[in-house]
């Protein structure tokens, strides 16, 4: 089933605007992420789809599922499977009673009966992974399990739409690269349109079909992780998609398209890893950048870089694969050359 | 040293006079006091303590579960002054409270002449007496539940209405159950009250037998028996039973309810 928002906007009683005129559109069996910093509104956009929160009494668009608008419907009567962001397991009911609540609330002539509930359920677990669970209470297990019972919990009704807030947020590292590749898996077995909310960059390229950036109540881009990650549209999503470095105005490119005289110097933005280093300025650049190095983290794959430019004394990250680092070994205090690689501006900068 | 300073005050306040209720109450044999506690005007105060009991307790219940419910899980205009205006029996004397249902209720209150027009006798009446102590523990279960309701959050109730369940169903499923031991604790307390009020009681009933609930009846008896100290304390060691036992139940559920905080603890971290 499709979700397509519309001009949705959201004011809370506070004055607080988390959703300015926000529309999306999320295609059948497709796994879409809200991503964006906290305050985004992604997480109220996502309430608002469940039907948790209210738009704007008056414009505040509206909400469709299968074409059916279903603003004035109420969150029960969505049939939405809703993942919370701290699981919100009923803590005095056992993973089997957690599990089969929305089949037991049901009225009496849609309710199935206690041994497909009881089959149901069981099915559901081998699902998550969790068969041998049924009888514990939400406390005895760990964040990991909740988490995959709350997953259950959701699927049971046999919703057409799972949405899940903040789905690995409150797991460690590792229990978090797990789930969220099984979560990936899950959608492509159940292919179940979902709409997941993130404020990890990582997370959302990983796993998702689709990215959908927020700040500030606004949508900044949608796109595929490559479309966002390789195209931003802006420098806010471009910021926003991994670590960055600005210069500016002083690159031998210079501004690809709009230059005035009385502009501000424009603003190069390069990601760490498109910074590489010589000992020796390079060749045909009349004003090379040179840096001393200042701290390097040579942990993991990737070995990080910080130095200070020469002219501005600003701090440059750079990234150097291990090969590429061990090739070069640069001392801490030594003073080397940058090379961008991959430079961006965007117009945005000019016109200011 | 603080630790004995607290048991000595508590042995002079608490122990000794509790001992010494039922000590005077058997002052003169078992025989005595059970002639005193069969005697028939005990026996009605025993019953009208009972029945106000009876309705004051369910109701406050309701009405505490309700307001709780109100002010932890909506955002409404006006919330904290209902918070303010649950405490409000705490914060009055129990005389004044009584002497506001006389302005209200009385011959030359408010309703009195509507009353006195239909017939509906409140004040000097067991209506009025019922009314007093309804108004008095009115706080009891609701501040017992706001704190517990808040900190256990509004996530659970919106999971149950997602996943389909109605208004009721969400109250008795999720929300009933994670409150229980609050709840119960708060009733516990509020029967308490409601058997052991007097101020606001005394204002409002007469000195027929029919009005008098127990703690009037302690009072009654001791102007009439001074002399004697087996009747008056026969008749509190009633009420001081009735401490007794609240004190145990209380004790329970509290490590119950202890023990289920410590629970939810777990879950949260």
């Amino acid at each position: 089933m499709s979700i397509e928002v519309s001009h949705l906007s959201k004011t809370f009683p506070g004055g607080f605007r988390a959703l300015d005129d926000v529309s999306l559109r999320v295609e059948t069996g497709e796994l879409v992420a809200l991503l964006g910093p906290s305050g985004s509104g992604k997480t109220t956009l996502l309430r608002v789809i469940a039907g948790l929160e209210t738009p704007d009494a008056t414009g505040g668009g509206d909400v469709r599922f299968h074409e059916e608008d279903v603003s004035g419907a109420s969150a029960g009567e969505r049939k939405v499977g809703f993942v919370f962001q701290h699981y919100a397991l009923f803590r005095h009911m056992t993973v089997e009673r957690n599990v089969s609540f929305g089949l037991r609330v049901r009225p009496r002539r849609l309710r199935p009966g206690k041994r497909q509930i009881r089959d149901k359920v069981h099915e559901l677990l081998n699902l998550v992974q969790l068969e041998g669970l049924a009888s514990r209470y939400p406390h005895q297990l760990s964040g990991g399990q909740r988490q995959r019972v709350a997953l259950a919990r959701a699927l049971a009704v046999e919703p057409k739409v799972l949405l899940l807030d903040e789905p690995f947020g409150a797991l460690d590292a590792k229990v978090r690269r797990e789930l969220r590749r099984w979560l990936r898996k899950l959608h492509d077995e159940m292919h179940i349109t979902s709409v997941f909310v993130t404020h990890d960059q990582e997370e959302a390229l990983e796993v998702a079909d689709r990215v959908c950036v927020l700040n500030k109540g606004k949508v900044e881009q949608i796109g595929t992780p490559t479309d966002v990650y390789e195209h931003p549209a802006n420098k806010f999503v471009y910021n926003f998609l991994g670590n960055v470095n600005l210069f500016h105005g002083r690159l031998k490119e210079g501004p690809p398209t709009v230059a005035t005289a009385n502009a501000a110097p424009p603003t190069f933005y390069v990601r760490p890893h498109d910074i590489d280093l010589r000992r020796t300025p390079p060749e045909g650049d009349p004003s090379p950048i040179r840096a001393r190095v200042d701290h390097v983290s040579p942990a993991g794959p990737i070995v990080r870089l910080y130095l200070v430019r020469d002219d501005t004394q600003e701090v440059v990250e750079s990234e150097l694969t291990r090969d590429r680092f061990t090739e070069l070994s640069p001392e801490v205090g030594e003073d080397v050359y940058l090379v961008l690689k991959n430079a961006r501006t965007f117009a945005e900068d000019y016109s200011i | 040293m603080l630790i004995a300073l607290a048991i000595l005050l508590l042995t002079i306040f608490l122990i000794l006079p509790l001992v010494l209720i039922f000590v005077s109450a058997l002052a003169e044999g078992f025989g005595a006091y059970v002639h005193e506690v069969l005697d028939d005007r005990t026996w009605s105060a025993i019953r009208l303590t009972l029945i106000t009991a009876a309705i004051a307790v369910p109701l406050n219940t309701l009405f505490g579960v309700a307001a709780a419910w109100c002010v932890t899980k909506f955002d409404f205009r006006g919330k904290s002054l209902l918070a303010t205006l649950i405490d409000l029996p705490f914060s009055v004397s129990p005389v004044v409270a009584g002497l506001c249902l006389l302005l209200v209720f009385g011959k030359r209150g408010w309703f009195g002449p509507v009353l006195e027009r239909l017939d509906v006798p409140v004040i000097f009446a067991v209506p009025g007496i019922v009314l007093a102590t309804v108004f008095i523990t009115f706080p009891f279960v609701a501040r017992e539940l706001i704190p517990l309701m808040e900190a256990q959050g509004t996530d659970e109730e919106q999971a149950a209405r997602v996943l389909g369940a109605g208004g009721w169903q969400t109250f008795w499923h999720v929300t009933l159950p994670n409150i229980k031991w609050g709840l119960l604790y708060g009733v516990i307390l509020c029967n308490a009250r409601a058997m052991g009020e007097f101020g606001a009681v005394y204002v409002v009933s007469t000195n027929q037998a029919d009005q008098i609930t127990l703690p009037l009846h302690v009072q009654r008896v001791y102007y009439a028996t001074y002399v004697r100290v087996v009747p008056v304390f026969a008749v509190a060691s009633l009420l001081a039973f009735l401490a007794v036992v609240t004190l145990i139940v209380k004790t329970f559920v509290e490590w119950r309810f202890r023990h289920d905080v410590k629970r939810d603890d777990a879950d949260t971290e």
